[in-house]
């Protein structure tokens, strides 16, 4: 997720839009169809369920009924609430200074912050869930440590402690890319005003910075509260049971339930979502604080005193211990013999990994096909929503974005439920295959869930692009089909490869859709391989290894966006200097 | 390409999606001879035969599809309307008993010798031809041994020994709508005990529960990490732990039941006739002595087999205390199969800080009233007690086929009838346990308090 | 007009700056009469902004002294300098109100309510934006929200007000407007004012002195008219208005002192400087001779037209002079004959209208 506060000033002169020019309108018409097979109507079956009187049939909303009246779903929703608040909390915690230390100050620690500011999310969750078991759990390491030494113990995962600190742990960083890139657009005569005319300190911070910087922390966090609302991985490997989305998968999952009610879960899971993202989004409604002008952007920046460098470093360093946690977890787990209520394991091997090289190519090489064409289809389908959105006046291209957008609202796991509804009767043309067992499914799922990151990079990615630049092309005799090919994709370039690497990155660790949609094990990407090894005796240490070999493969894809835009930047300042 | 495309918009109205899949069906097409088997099994398991398997039959390909015994009979019955499984592979025997009833298992009768009808007092075979045993598992309690020594437990023997308040929050066990395993384990103690009194056993046990994990393997990783110290499981989960080198012990409890994991063919099974070869292979000679496999560690149903078999490996056919377990009733299983899971839940496993609470508390005015005499106390003690084993539904009721058929039956047609809501009744059962757990929690405060 | 301001001068005593390798400021010498209304003029890169945050305290500090009255503020932080500043961005905050925006300053410095409220409301008749003040800066013109930066800035009462170019981000006709309100303002105000801009006319037509920088030095320091007429070096005298610049050097030989181009022109007037230097004079005093034209203490030159601009106002001719490209303006009047492109011509500047001056 890149900023959700970017700078769409500029983005809403429209062209002229003349009848002629139908291309776009086809592609939008297109792009919408398939936003509707593949997003809307596996949404609105589940819906539909979730209204329908299971002994008749009939529509009803007796279900929702049934589902206020039980104080167990009640309770239910206030724990998820619970958890997503506090979660926020706690992620802000961390996120906060380390993104003000990235733009106030100048010191080499800022490097540091971004490579953490991405490192957390590119673990799954739930793999985060069993490390950190391991070190904060009731007998993890820490925990023993702290008993032979001081004779007590801190319950970090106890209940639904535990869910909270996987999530701000894994979450955070949501928070802290937005917040630092709100912060890095505000102008720097903003703060300078307030200096001038006396304020300083801690007033500055309250009244002026962190106001200006509230879009960027409100999109964060709304994105935080509801991840974790939605997230299924992390309270079931927890052993969380009394939160709305294990409810929901609980009950879908469960042998010949009748019961409409996880249906019903689903859809509050889908309203609850949409309603926090309406809300952040009236929260910043007209509140678009980009005010970056030529006198150059971000806070104030200046050198730290030798104490306060020390401080510094010494906050990051606990925040970046705390974030490593599960990381470290997972490797030491990885290449551990056996490792049994001790503080550290007995040995140590090579030996799983060996076993997953041997044994786990397939999910690899799955996971690179998957992700790597999910991450395609994401651009080519961001690149066209931007283009219509921004750039034309189609009639109802609002609601192409919106629709687009929305799809970060939708839980993996309903998506998957949807989808196994949706296409299990339909079969692949000329074939008794059915639509929903092709892995190309997984492939779409995968980029349904990702195309809101993706659409984010590109729009980004097209507020750039001056459109001067496509009127000349124009006036210069090309059509808007090779205006877009020659000049505008080719300008959107280093944007475009962000949203690739963020949608694959993001999708090669994918867990929820894919669980309901993998329909044979030689489909499986690596996110379903180590759900699979974690589940014996002897798996544990050959699933974490294989945890080790996905964080190193969307590491490294994360690692080459980020040498992509900086480079793109630097391109551009080249460009602007000369 | 263009042909297909135009036809999927008309047939379809999916064009998008039609173009996006046609370029990858030939790949599925391509596949060649193909097994598809769906298991709860871990590959530990499935990988040894796999590979055996495909290098008898050279060319042929075995689908692994690994589940939970749960969501494997949802996927079977979610996509019976086109079904693409050959081969359903778990361990309960009502995980197959509910696909039966279902229609969607087909018959097949075995050709391999040796095997024998029973193993203890369980048929290995469905007597009815649909499905069969080629593995016995028996149910007992597998413990850390650093954990006990760290805290300073005993190992437990016996179920009876796990109410015991020495082991508060260190026992773990799955859920039952979770795991066909511990389903059948439940179901063991409700038929050992009786309904009311097998409750009351599971409810005091479950006092002591740290955690009821969400997939049945989530108990033996629980154990072997330490994470909790004793974990009621199948055998092999702890065969196979020890097996993997972890600091842990399995025993069986005097009162366990034999029960034969099993394997069957889905109706309308595209490759039938190898999936009979696969069962075949499963109970050869080759198949069985695959079970000893240091990461498998189940017991053969061929009394041969065990001649190969490590030192101190329980042997049913020889071992007194094995072939003496209790007759399980398969039927009244099935009957209230998704009762007891769902009573389970709503007792335990979505109650559970309730019921510790109310355990606890009442622990602590025991050990307060420990040396003393006090008729009130003791009174209101027992009288908490009661009200956690306290059950909202009666054995008749539970056993009432109306009843139950709020919990199973599916609606299959429009003009199909089911009465109740399950949402609804759960819901007061709830409210029911909620209150008593409540109340068990303030008897046992006032009657620590008058101590 | 209730806004007093207890107005200070402003000294600047040998101020150096330098950013990494670069030297921006280079030993500035300054001093600002109280009330005064100052221009500090230069092109972009000049050091002009770098010295006005200086005075205001943002940017690194320099080394020499700043002094704001009698008080040294080398080394304060903003905040205590009490120093008003307008920026070229208007800086206003998107956040509050244009109200809340005003009273910044005061709930700042701990003023009761009850006068932060009545200051604002002075502050905005002021600037004539009372009605607005419930709006947010987004929901201004851009000549409004210059008016509402001025009026946070001045109801603080600060002893010197600082403009940051205040009128590059507004259009043309707006601007003249707006630097007479400014100009206007600061006279009720008697407020001590720098203002920074690369724009001449800006800085002619409202500075009392001003001071022309270029790479970081203070070239000359005046009046605009004296600076326009007499300019020190050929830096100012190019920047201030359109010149015609004759670089050469003065020779003495048997006949005295003569001015030698760089190009061989000799001229016939008697410098009484000597070594290299630059002879300046303006293309509106210099004329294209026609029969009826004096030739009184006439400098003459001989060239051909080589261009004719018309401007509206005035006719352009550029006329070429043994290689010399000199502009001639003529006054346009209805019925003036014009000189054809083309056309040799002889050209006279009085005397009076020339300067030579250091290169």
């Amino acid at each position: 997720m890149t900023s959700a506060t970017v700078t769409r000033k500029g983005l809403l002169r429209l062209p002229t839009f003349s009848a002629t020019q139908w291309g776009p309108g086809l592609v939008a018409a297109l792009v919408g169809m398939f936003l509707l097979v593949v997003l809307v109507l596996p949404v609105a079956k589940v819906v539909y369920v979730a209204f329908q009187d299971p002994s008749t049939g009939d529509l009803t909303i007796m279900n929702f009924v049934d589902f206020f009246n039980a104080s167990l779903f009640r309770e239910s929703f206030i724990n998820s609430f619970y958890v997503s608040a506090m979660s926020v909390v706690f992620a802000t915690l961390i996120a906060l200074p380390l993104a003000y230390f990235t733009t106030r100050f100048n010191f080499g620690g800022a490097a540091i912050i971004q490579t953490l500011g991405v490192i957390p999310l590119i673990m799954p969750p739930f793999v985060g869930a069993v490390a950190m078991q391991l070190f904060f759990g009731e007998n993890g390491s820490i925990n023993l440590l702290l008993y032979d030494w001081f004779g007590f113990t801190i319950p970090f995962m106890e209940g639904l402690n535990g869910v909270i600190l996987v999530q701000s742990v894994h979450f955070f960083p949501f928070i802290l890319i937005n917040l630092a890139a709100s912060l890095q657009n505000i102008d720097r005569s903003m703060e300078e005003a307030a200096l001038n005319l006396g304020s300083s300190g801690m007033r500055l911070f309250r009244r002026i910075v962190f106001p200006l910087g509230m879009p960027g922390y409100v999109a964060g966090a709304s994105l935080v509260f509801l991840k974790v609302f939605d997230d299924l991985g992390t309270p079931l490997l927890l052993n969380i049971n009394n939160m709305l989305a294990p409810q929901a998968y609980l009950r879908i999952s469960s042998v010949g339930i009748s019961d409409p009610i996880g249906y019903v879960i689903s859809v509050i899971l889908v309203v609850f979502s949409l309603f926090s993202l309406w809300v952040s989004f009236l929260a910043l409604k007209g509140k678009d604080y980009a005010t970056t002008q030529k006198g150059g952007g971000g806070l104030l920046k200046r050198d730290l005193k030798k104490w306060e460098r020390i401080g510094c470093y010494g906050v990051i360093l606990l925040i970046l211990g705390f974030v490593m946690a599960p990381h470290l977890a997972l490797f030491i787990l990885s290449i551990a013999s056996v490792w049994s209520f001790s503080p550290l394991p007995d040995g140590y091997t090579l030996d799983h990994y060996a076993e997953v090289f041997q044994s786990a190519g397939g999910y690899i090489s799955n996971t690179l096909l998957y992700a790597g064409l999910a991450g395609l289809i994401d651009i080519v389908l961001g690149t066209a929503i931007a283009y219509i959105v921004w750039r034309t006046g189609i009639w109802g291209r609002k609601a192409l974005d919106f629709l687009a957008m929305g799809a970060v609202a939708i839980p993996g796991v309903v998506l998957g439920i949807g989808y196994l509804r949706s296409f299990y009767e339909v079969e692949v043309p000329f074939s008794e295959v059915p639509l929903a067992s092709v892995w190309g499914v997984i492939v779409i799922a995968l980029a349904v869930r990702r195309l809101p990151y993706a659409l984010r990079a590109c729009v980004a990615a097209l507020a750039q692009v001056s459109i001067s630049l496509e009127e000349a092309a124009e006036s210069l005799g090309a059509n808007k089909s090779r205006t877009i090919r020659k000049i505008v994709v080719p300008l959107m370039t280093g944007g475009i490869l962000a949203g690739f690497v963020t949608s694959f990155a993001t999708a090669a660790v994918e867990l929820s859709a894919t669980i309901m949609l993998v329909s044979t094990e030689s489909d499986a990407p690596l996110a379903y391989g180590i759900y699979l090894f974690m589940q014996s005796a002897a798996g544990r240490g050959p699933g974490a290894a294989l945890g080790i070999i996905a964080v190193l493969i969307v590491g490294l894809g994360t690692y080459a966006s980020h040498k992509i835009i900086e480079r793109t930047k630097r391109d551009r300042a080249v460009d602007q200097q000369s | 390409m263009k042909k297909l495309i135009s036809n999927a918009r008309k047939t379809l109205g999916y064009s998008a999606l039609a173009v996006a899949i046609s370029s990858v069906s030939g790949v599925a097409l391509a596949a060649g001879d193909k097994l598809v088997v769906v298991t709860s099994f871990p590959s530990d398991l499935t990988k040894v035969y796999k590979e055996a398997f495909e290098k008898e039959h050279p060319g042929l390909e075995l689908e692994v599809l690994s589940k939970k015994t749960t969501a494997g009979i949802k996927y079977i019955q979610e996509t019976a309307g086109n079904n693409k499984t050959d081969l359903f592979w778990a361990s309960a025997p009502d995980a197959f008993e509910v696909l039966k009833d279902d229609g969607l298992l087909q018959k097949y009768e075995v050709k391999v010798n040796g095997i024998p009808a029973k193993i203890g007092s369980f048929p290995i075979h469905d007597p009815e031809g649909y499905y069969k045993g080629f593995a016995a598992a028996g149910y007992g309690i597998m413990w850390n041994e650093r954990y006990l020594k760290a805290k300073k437990l005993p190992a437990p023997a016996e179920w009876a020994d796990l109410e015991k308040p020495v082991y508060f929050k260190h026992v773990g066990m799955s859920a039952p709508s979770r795991s066909g395993t511990t389903h059948l384990t439940v179901e063991t103690i409700l038929q050992n005990e009786g309904w009311d009194d097998g409750w009351a056993t599971l409810k005091r046990m479950a006092g002591n529960f740290k955690s009821v994990t969400e997939r049945s393997f989530g108990v033996p990783d629980g154990v072997n990490s330490g994470n909790f110290g004793i974990g009621v499981v199948i055998d092999f989960f702890g065969l196979s732990s020890q097996g993997a080198g972890f600091p842990v012990d399995f025993r069986y409890p005097s009162a366990t039941t034999l029960v034969p994991a099993n394997i069957a063919i889905v109706n309308n099974a595209p490759n039938a006739e190898m999936a009979g070869e696969f069962i075949e292979f499963v109970l050869s000679e080759k198949g069985q002595q695959l079970l000893l496999d240091p990461k498998i560690r189940r017991l053969p149903v061929n009394p041969k087999t065990y001649a190969q078999a490590p030192a101190g490996f329980p042997n049913p056919f020889t071992d007194e205390r094995l072939s003496n377990t209790l007759l399980f009733d398969l039927q009244l299983s099935k009957n209230r199969y998704n009762l007891v899971n769902s009573l389970f839940d709503v007792m335990v496993t979505y109650r559970m800080d309730d019921l510790r609470a109310a355990t606890e508390a009442i622990y602590e005015a025991e050990s307060a009233l420990e040396g003393k005499s006090n008729v009130k106390a003791e009174e209101l003690i027992q009288e908490a007690k009661g009200l956690i084993a306290a059950l909202p539904i009666t054995e008749a009721e539970a056993a009432d086929p109306e009843f139950a058929g709020v919990f199973t039956k599916k609606r299959k047609k429009a003009t199909d009838k089911v009465t109740g809501r399950q949402a609804e009744v759960e819901s007061s059962w709830d409210a029911f346990v909620v209150a008593n757990y409540r109340k068990a929690q303030s008897l046992a405060e006032q009657a620590q308090a008058l101590l | 007009m209730t806004i007093h301001s207890d107005s200070k001068g402003i000294k600047i005593e040998n101020v150096g700056l330098r950013f990494g390798e670069t030297e921006v400021l280079k030993g500035v010498n300054l001093n600002i009469e109280p009330g005064e209304f100052f221009a500090f003029l230069g092109p972009s890169g000049s050091g002009k902004s770098t010295l006005l945050r200086a005075i205001a305290g943002f940017g690194p500090n320099p080394s020499g002294r700043i002094l704001i009255g009698d008080r040294d503020v080398t080394g304060l932080p903003p905040w205590q300098r009490n120093v008003g500043m307008v920026f070229q961005s208007y800086a206003l905050w998107p956040h509050m109100t244009v109200r809340k925006n005003v009273a910044f300053g005061l709930e700042e410095r701990k003023v009761p309510k009850k006068e932060v409220e009545r200051r604002v409301e002075e502050a905005l008749d002021l600037v004539g934006l009372s009605h607005l003040a419930e709006r947010r800066p987004s929901e201004l013109s851009g000549g409004q929200q210059q008016r509402i930066a001025l009026a946070r800035t001045v109801v603080v009462e600060p002893q010197v007000l600082l403009l940051d170019e205040p009128l590059s981000n507004l259009d043309a006709n707006l601007r003249v407007q707006m630097r007479r309100d400014i100009l206007q303002l600061q006279r009720k105000l008697g407020l001590t004012t720098i203002f920074v801009t690369h724009d001449q006319e800006e800085a002619n037509t409202t500075s009392d002195r001003m001071a022309v920088l270029s790479d970081g030095v203070i070239q000359q320091i005046g009046r605009p008219m004296e600076l326009y007429d007499n300019p020190k070096n050929r830096f100012v005298a190019g920047f201030l208005g359109s010149a015609n610049i004759i670089d050469g050097e003065v020779r003495v030989d048997a006949k005295g002192p003569a001015f030698v181009s760089d190009k061989g022109l000799v001229l016939d007037f008697r410098p009484h400087a000597e070594g290299p230097g630059s002879l300046v004079f303006r293309p509106q005093n210099t004329f294209i001779r026609r029969s009826d034209s004096s030739t009184d203490n006439c400098l003459e030159f001989a060239g051909k037209v080589v261009y004719r601009e018309f401007l509206g106002s005035l006719i352009r001719y550029g006329v070429e002079v043994a290689g010399h490209l000199l502009a001639v303006d003529e006054m346009h009047r209805i019925g003036l004959e014009h000189v054809g492109e083309g056309a040799d011509v002889s050209l006279c500047v009085d005397l009076n209208q020339t300067v030579l001056v250091n290169a």
